[in-house]
């Protein structure tokens, strides 16, 4: 028998705990048995705050005998330790479609249940139990309390071929235009106080219907450091990546970049000052990349990559300049062993997808969709440079984000005078 | 007899002229119709010419994906293409105006069915436009699904789909002109036949590859030397 997860019930709890110091969001899909396991760690936390897990409902409805077990549960530890509550809590998704939307969902209905219950910080837990432990939630919630942060990401152990999106470009494109080296700026494990989610909170108010819920995950980080919020980052272990209903990677560009592109927009007159970058105060032991063993197949990718420089050369022409076409015709030409994006390069074209991004030059979906040969061929490039052993994992986005930082006075002349260069 | 010969020739001649002078109002009319329409198509051309070009319309056209309009137009300027539109629509207008005054009652049922008729062009217009954008923005948006797809005949696919789109705006154009109604109808069913035919093709020899790679994943374990795909994006 199935019954409504009544959203009136659910609120009703939450007035009737009241407040809390803490918030914990758990937005991944783990089991009940997971949640006991991490509830217990957060039971150990020092100083003893009143936390509230709030547990995702995947739909408003559930099976009987779990809400039933649940209200037992809640009713038996509430009991035990009042100092904890586990809540379910009922997601509102509106129209997210893709996953980053229905993150973005996910963190803003945390957001909106820790301003009811005035917690002082709050913690989202997007990642599966394999990687999170109770200990990496106390990691993220431990700066927030004791340091007085504002923004703490988790910094993940990688491995060599995990989070490339992230290494290529979200990562060397934040650095570069904020100026701080926060590794994973987008998450998705945040812990975020109450003065930052309250402004998360009144900015997604003051936006237009609907565009807002697209760019929740993209803006955390550039809102924080935007506004001078205390930021920091916390070392934790690896994080299994989940498997994801991609279509392809053209689609993961358009939905990951095009809220990236689009803040970069709103936050134009914050990163036009910022000159370099510094790193950010970080917590726990800097974990080692983790290699992966075996030879890599870049053939395919280089494959893709040339076949977009032969077809869709009509659509980068309207975007890059013709020095940079003449590049990618000649990497186009290398043999897949000498298959090398340099990293400037590499800059100036999201540099200037950025910036056909923002003038609309073409439709801004077809146009983050015909980015992915390019970031095929970095990613080839990136694989083949490893393989070779001449350098390391840490090296070449460390060389990456250099690249970045150094190409900025390009894309502040471009984006401040985009007519004097068309092509 | 000669008398009677005579008689009749200036009849005939008195005849031909009071028509002649009876129709030379009207023609000068026509004549000074046509002058002044043209005088007046010259001076909006070059003020439509002007606003166009301080509005800098051939460099926001192309912006707006329309850089093949250039093709089409006089000099490769489309603010060029509308200025003498506008010109030629207003010497129309004017000859129209100047047929009216040489015979009122032939040129007024002819101007009238020109006037009829002009919803139907205005209306063809536009689904021609209309039809037009949807047949780029959706064969752009083929190209770059069928390249990152690695889809080698990906210039095909998305030439057939924007070409298919073509041919339906053009036949629905057609038929709002109601130009060989019948024929037009044949020849379009024959023609969207033979391109969705085409486009089939192209997408069944493009998936052979994959069919066979992914049956020949299946039968054959994955060797540990090789990883085959160990990226992980975000």
């Amino acid at each position: 028998m199935e019954v409504d997860l009544d959203r009136e019930k659910v609120q009703e709890k939450i007035e009737q705990t009241g407040k809390a110091d803490l918030v914990v969001g758990i937005v991944a899909d783990i089991d009940q048995s997971g949640i006991e396991i991490l509830v217990e760690g957060l039971r150990d936390f020092p100083g003893a705050p009143h936390i509230v897990v709030l547990q995702k409902g995947n739909s408003t409805k559930q099976s009987a005998t779990t809400a039933e077990g649940n209200d037992q549960d809640a009713a038996e530890d509430a009991a035990k330790d009042a100092s904890l509550a586990v809540l379910p809590w009922p997601l509102e998704l509106g129209a997210a479609e893709t996953p980053v939307e229905i993150i973005s969902e996910a963190y803003r209905s945390v957001f909106a249940a820790s301003d009811k219950l005035e917690a002082r910080a709050c913690c989202i837990v997007a990642s599966t139990l394999e990687s999170v432990t109770s200990q990496w939630i106390c990691q993220l919630l431990r700066p927030l309390l004791q340091e007085d942060f504002d923004f703490v990401a988790a910094h993940y152990a990688r491995r060599t071929f995990e989070g490339l999106l992230n290494n290529s470009i979200i990562y060397p494109l934040t650095r570069c235009l904020y100026g701080k080296r926060i590794y994973n700026p987008m998450g998705p494990d945040l812990g975020i106080s109450r003065r930052l989610y309250q402004k998360l909170l009144a900015t997604n108010g003051n936006s237009r219907p609907g565009n807002s819920r697209v760019h929740a995950l993209a803006s955390f980080a550039p809102t924080a450091l935007c506004g001078n919020f205390k930021v920091g980052q916390v070392h934790v272990g690896a994080r299994v990546d989940t498997p994801t209903d991609w279509m392809n990677v053209g689609s993961l560009m358009s939905s990951v970049l095009g809220p990236l592109f689009v803040d970069m927009e709103v936050n134009a007159s914050c990163w036009q000052r910022t000159r370099g970058s510094i790193p950010v105060p970080e917590f726990g032991s800097p974990l080692p990349v983790l290699h992966e063993t075996g030879r890599v197949d870049i053939g395919r990718m280089v494959e893709t990559f040339r076949l977009g420089n032969r077809d869709l050369r009509e659509i980068w022409g309207m975007v890059l300049p013709p020095a940079t076409l003449f590049e990618l015709s000649k990497l186009a030409r290398l043999a897949p062993e000498q298959f090398r994006l340099p990293e400037d390069l590499w800059a100036r074209i999201i540099f200037d997808f950025a910036l056909a991004h923002r003038l609309r030059t073409i439709n801004r979906d077809h146009l983050l969709r015909s980015l992915a040969p390019l970031y095929m061929a970095w990613v080839a490039s990136y694989a083949r440079e490893l393989d070779a052993g001449a350098t390391s994992a840490e090296q070449m986005i460390d060389r990456v984000a250099l690249a970045f930082e150094a190409g900025k006075p390009y894309f502040i002349s471009r984006w401040r005078w985009p007519d004097r260069f068309n092509p | 007899m000669w008398y009677q010969a005579k008689v009749a020739l200036d009849e005939s001649a008195t005849k031909f002229l009071t028509g002649l002078a009876r129709l030379l109002p009207g023609v000068v009319a026509l004549v000074a119709a046509l002058l002044i329409s043209i005088l007046v198509a010259w001076i909006l051309a070059k003020i439509v010419r002007r606003m166009l070009s301080g509005f800098h319309f051939d460099d926001k056209l192309t912006r707006w994906g329309f850089a093949s309009l250039a093709d089409w137009s006089p000099l490769n300027s489309p603010t060029r293409l509308v200025s003498r539109t506008v010109a030629a629509l207003v010497i129309i207008a004017g000859v129209l105006i100047g047929l009216a005054a040489v015979d009122v009652e032939s040129t007024t049922l002819l101007v009238r069915s020109i006037f009829a008729y002009i919803p139907n062009v205005l209306g063809a217009i536009l689904v021609l436009f209309i039809g037009t954008v949807v047949a780029r923005f959706l064969g752009r948006s083929v190209l770059i699904g069928a390249v990152n797809m690695n889809f080698q005949y990906a210039r095909l696919l998305s030439a057939g789909v924007k070409w298919l789109v073509i041919v339906l705006t053009v036949a629905m154009a057609l038929e709002h002109l109601r130009i060989g109604p019948g024929i037009v109808q044949l020849a379009f069913g024959i023609l969207f036949g033979g391109i969705v035919l085409a486009l089939a093709l192209s997408v069944g020899l493009n998936s052979k590859e994959l069919v066979t790679k992914s049956l020949d994943r299946e039968t054959r374990p994955n060797t540990s030397e090789t990883i085959e795909e160990p990226f992980h994006h975000l």
